[in-house]
């Protein structure tokens, strides 16, 4: 960033930067305020009866299980992504499969390297042209006729979705994970303590089933820091698991 | 909205998933998109001349985005219409549409479900299972929006505190917790039952032999389909193991 007076009229990259220094955390965090006003309508609004102390339970489970992954993530991308667009990608999600291509192909269309001025501006055209189609496929295909598709689905057919979904996802992701990460070492622990948690404790102590997720993902970060390759250099690609 | 539905205990998900609020934070949503887009492209049209970069320019790239994001976005537009059925049509758009994915949504909501002593998608998924699996996707997915939002600050002031952190950690650590969290996750499905084993099985073939394909036969369409892909045919199997 360009260092500036505090009243000098500012121009160009300057006015830029000032812009989405401003509206980039305002927008996401009005993005924020949506899905958590959603979020707690669902909850409590809507007459279930669900408690406070039922919803922290659950949800301090899942950031337990994924917390560590949303503090890597925004410092993995920001290099590749830059400031301003760091507001954009953690609004509009799916980084690594859509917005990082979409970007690095307008780059090259233009001529220009990332890592520039220039480059960031690019970017930012980029990702507002992939928001684009992303909103518009999703309104389509999915608001529209998914939605149809859904209602016209036998109930039966519905069931099976609904029931079998979790496996379909599942087996796919971890696949994804293991090829994605290419660490021989860290999928060898990770399986190891998940078959361990799934097969063994789980079995013998049936209380924990709950908990079997998060505490693998705890046991494994320990394990596979002291078990690291001590000669392993910096990080390639971010890891994510498709935001 | 649907006083007469609402029900806790009811497998009828429709009334709470289809919700008119629901609808009206998805159309929020991505009202906000349009909003920081709007400005952005401002911001970037009036810096764009003191960085060579002609309006015609701009909108070159804003095209070359958009094209470029067409595969990937019906990719993700056939992963997300296989997640209706479970989580409805609002709450996958609020999720897809902001930062979320396929992986952690299921994720979160069948984590969530546990703590209720229930499962997705089964006899136990509930008015009630669903509200909660909904929220505690939303409320973790916000995790990333508030890190990014406290982090980039941060990291734009090169601070030296984060720089100096082993760069061992930001390999081994994200890669021990998704790896750790899926095999658990994809693990405690085998046990449920033999369709599940299978259902399983299925998805991780189609997702090895599609990315094997994206490699060796250099169709890289096949890396952003292959969860779709794999979805489908898992399904499928399962649909036709659980017909005959």
């Amino acid at each position: 960033m360009s260092s500036r007076t505090s009243n000098a009229p500012l121009t160009g990259l300057a006015q830029f930067d000032r812009t989405t220094s401003i509206w980039g955390p305002i927008t996401l965090a009005l993005g924020f305020l949506v899905s958590l006003g959603a979020a707690l309508f669902v909850a409590f609004g809507t007459g279930l009866g669900i408690t406070a102390a039922e919803l922290w339970k659950a949800v301090g489970l899942v950031i337990v299980t994924f917390g560590v992954i949303a503090v890597v993530e925004p410092i993995a991308y920001y290099p590749i992504l830059g400031r301003s667009a760091m507001y954009q990608a953690f609004m509009i999600g799916n980084i690594a499969n859509k917005l990082l291509p979409a970007a690095l192909i307008a780059q090259t269309d233009l001529g220009e390297k990332p890592g520039t001025r220039r480059a960031e501006l690019i970017a930012g055209a980029a990702i507002i042209g992939a928001a684009f189609i992303h909103l518009i496929t999703l309104v389509v295909l999915v608001g529209i006729l998914g939605t149809l598709l859904l209602a016209a689905m036998p109930p039966d057919l519905v069931a099976i979705a609904r029931l079998y979904i979790l496996p379909a996802v599942f087996g796919a992701v971890t696949v994804q994970a293991v090829v994605t990460m290419k660490n021989v070492r860290i999928t060898v622990i990770a399986a190891v303590i998940a078959a361990l948690l799934v097969f063994v404790v789980v079995p013998l102590v049936p209380a924990l089933a709950n908990l079997a997720t998060a505490s693998a993902v705890v046991i494994a970060i320990v394990a596979a820091w002291f078990l690291r390759k001590r000669t392993e250099g910096p990080p390639a690609a971010p890891q994510s698991i498709g935001h | 909205m649907h006083p007469a539905v609402i029900d806790p205990n009811s497998t009828e998900i429709l009334p709470v998933a289809f919700h008119p609020v629901l609808w009206v934070a998805a159309a929020g949503v991505f009202a906000v998109i349009i909003l920081q887009s709007v400005i952005y492209l401002r911001a970037i049209r009036k810096a764009g001349a003191e960085a060579r970069l002609t309006d015609r320019q701009v909108g070159r790239a804003v095209r070359a985005g958009a094209v470029a994001a067409i595969g990937p976005s019906l990719a993700v537009a056939l992963v997300a219409v296989s997640l209706l059925p479970l989580f409805g049509t609002p709450a996958v758009l609020t999720r897809i549409g902001l930062v979320g994915s396929a992986a952690f949504d299921v994720a979160a909501a069948g984590l969530a479900a546990g703590t209720q002593g229930a499962q997705l998608g089964g006899p136990t998924y509930t008015q009630k299972v669903f509200a909660i699996g909904f929220a505690a996707m939303t409320l973790g997915g916000l995790v990333w929006m508030v890190t990014a939002l406290i982090l980039t600050p941060i990291l734009s002031r090169g601070d030296k505190a984060l720089r100096r952190v082993n760069p061992a950690v930001m390999t081994v650590v994200p890669a021990a917790a998704l790896l750790a969290a899926f095999f658990t996750l994809a693990f405690a499905e085998t046990v449920k039952s033999p369709v599940h084993l299978v259902t399983l099985l299925v998805s991780a073939a189609v997702m090895g032999l599609c990315l094997l394909g994206a490699k060796y036969l250099k169709k890289s369409w096949l890396h952003e389909w292959g969860l779709g892909i794999a979805i489908v045919v898992a399904l499928a199997v399962a649909y036709f193991m659980t017909a005959t």
